[in-house]
């Protein structure tokens, strides 16, 4: 008997999906596919290899830009929540970061950095960096103070009180910093592969977009979630393996 | 709370309600145009053409989406009335009524390299870039692939042409395919160091004016009073391009241009006439025959190109009546 929870989400997945299906049988727009006609692209998609050497396109900025973002983020963001000093000189910046117009910035990005690798990965940055930082920063700052005051009383070191106690206790707020800035990520990817040269699955977006495919258009959009929502749910898995304290009920499925 | 939240949907319902009768009374009164890009000198002739037909008692207004694609889909899903492309995709595989009224421009484009090739035939397994996959520059050369029997290496691609002129100067590529005006700029300041290979004739459209069948029929008169203006400047236009200059509403969006620009304009519009980039007949059958043999080369239309009608593409009785 499966659970109450899992047959939950299947039904919102249902209701979604229908009302994708009736919407495109109405249809909406001549340019909106049914759900149906969607998940066949993907199928011939997915069967022909088009979908696999566009992913292996798209994921080379998207892990490069999501790996940085992840080690550099937690990194400035511990040291930024524990020294006030720091925390001056670097939250404005990201803050700054957070809140710029990014698709009106890329092409200044270009001019610096060219059309290759770098500008996509500098995209994916800028999305996913800002909230990994503040949000670690913050967590840092906001550790309970009897629970450092406790550590240091039992004569623990610096060292001691940051992994053993600061860490632990900012671990849930960093890792939904985590979720936040890997689905901005995506975002940035995508959003590189459109405005800056289309590749891999942009390239899939733009180029059955041009020839009327809408099918095939939807369906590529369609995959880039589902793998954001399934690396988020990986990502979900690690923390609590990683903390077992923290399963506090997510909503990512 | 409960209250605040009664109230609140009130105002939302109202608000929306609001918004959806003034939509409908705008699309009673004007025209709603999709331009594929922001007004440009490109553009001047249209714009002038646009003077021309208030003249005559159209109500317009006009949107600029920042690509094509984006324009065409307005115009698929009813928000705008007019539009700008070539959508002969979205008309063979949506079943959208979408048809073409007016070719405003051929795909002049041109191959451009550096020293290193002479003619198109040395272009075989050599790298190019283009504008965007599906676009007409990547139609354009799979056209050259089939009529010259070659096969261009990795294509690249990079948006704009004056951006693949700039990759073109700075050594990111040997060949590439450019718009007439990039083309006369790049000739005109590193003539020596770059070629222009001879080309066939294209009569291909690339920029045509379509709109939704049903609005057209609905709106017969206001449609051929714009065709009708965009014939007569097209055909003025021919005669004389410097008559855009002068025709140029100075406080429309054209007007508004920087001088560079606006002084550039009667060289554009000369060297657009001279190269043939405008057909002072609007296109009509032999566009429409062009195209469809063109687009079908470049694997934009399937099916047997000689199976194709030209009333599933273009409408032309307006155009017939401005004849």
């Amino acid at each position: 008997m499966p659970s109450r929870s899992f047959l939950l989400k299947m039904l919102s997945l249902a209701i979604v999906f229908g009302a994708w299906e009736i919407a495109g049988r109405v249809p909406v727009s001549y340019a909106f596919p049914t759900f149906l006609e969607s998940m066949r692209a993907l199928a011939l998609l997915a069967i022909d290899g088009t979908l696999f050497t566009a992913y292996a396109e798209t994921l080379r900025p998207l892990a490069l830009g999501v790996l940085i973002s992840a080690i550099l983020g937690i990194a400035l963001g511990l040291w930024i929540g524990l020294s006030a000093r720091f925390d001056w000189l670097f939250s404005p910046i990201f803050v700054v970061m957070q809140s710029a117009p990014l698709a009106a910035l890329i092409p200044l990005l270009v001019m610096a950095y060219g059309i290759g690798l770098t500008s996509k990965v500098f995209v994916v940055c800028i999305m996913a960096m800002p909230v990994i930082v503040l949000n670690t920063a913050s967590a840092v700052r906001n550790t309970p103070s009897s629970l450092t005051e406790m550590a240091r009383s039992f004569l623990g070191s610096r060292l001691d009180v940051i992994l053993k106690v600061i860490i632990p206790a900012a671990s849930p707020v960093i890792f939904s910093g985590l979720r936040l800035g890997i689905s901005a990520g995506f975002i940035g990817a995508i959003l590189s592969e459109l405005k800056i040269t289309p590749t891999g699955v942009g390239d899939i977006i733009t180029y059955s977009r041009s020839i009327a495919d809408y099918a095939s258009m939807y369906a590529a959009i369609f995959s880039i979630i589902l793998l954001a929502v399934l690396f988020l749910n990986l990502l979900e898995k690690l923390e609590l393996h990683l903390f077992r304290g923290n399963n506090r009920g997510y909503v990512t499925d | 709370m409960t209250l605040l939240l009664r109230t609140m949907t009130a105002v939302c319902a109202a608000v929306l309600l609001a918004g959806g009768l003034s939509v409908s009374d705008a699309r009673a009164d004007k025209i709603r145009i999709a331009l594929a890009e922001t007004p440009s000198d490109e553009l001047a002739a249209f714009f002038v053409a646009l003077d021309r037909a208030r003249a005559n008692g159209l109500e317009y207004e006009w949107t600029a989406f920042s690509d094509e694609e984006l324009a065409i889909q307005a115009v698929l899903s009813g928000q705008m009335d007019i539009g700008f492309g070539t959508p002969y995709a979205a008309m063979q595989k949506s079943k959208a009524p979408i048809r073409i009224i007016f070719q405003l421009s051929k795909l002049k484009f041109f191959p451009v390299t550096s020293k290193k090739y002479g003619k198109l035939e040395d272009l075989d397994g050599q790298p190019i870039m283009l504008h965007s996959r599906g676009g007409g520059t990547d139609s354009i050369a799979n056209v050259i692939e089939e009529k010259v029997g070659i096969k261009f290496g990795t294509r690249s691609y990079v948006p704009g042409s004056a951006n693949r002129v700039v990759a073109l100067v700075a050594g990111q590529t040997d060949a590439t395919i450019v718009d007439l005006s990039n083309k006369n700029k790049l000739m005109k300041q590193h003539g020596d160091k770059f070629n222009v290979l001879p080309m066939f004739e294209v009569d291909a459209s690339d920029e045509a004016l379509f709109g939704n069948l049903d609005w057209i029929k609905a709106n017969e008169k206001d449609v051929e009073i714009f065709v009708k203006a965009l014939l007569s400047v097209y055909r003025d236009m021919a005669k004389d391009p410097t008559i855009i200059r002068r025709e140029t509403n100075p406080d429309g969006p054209i007007g508004q241009l920087p001088k560079e620009i606006l002084d550039e304009l009667d060289a554009f519009y000369t060297d657009a006439v001279e190269g043939g980039l405008y057909d002072p007949d609007g296109g009509g059958r032999k566009a429409a025959l062009a195209d469809m043999d063109w687009y079908s080369r470049a694997g934009q239309l399937t099916g047997d190109p000689s199976a194709l009608a030209i009333e599933d593409f273009w409408y032309l009785k307006p155009l017939d009546a401005a004849q």
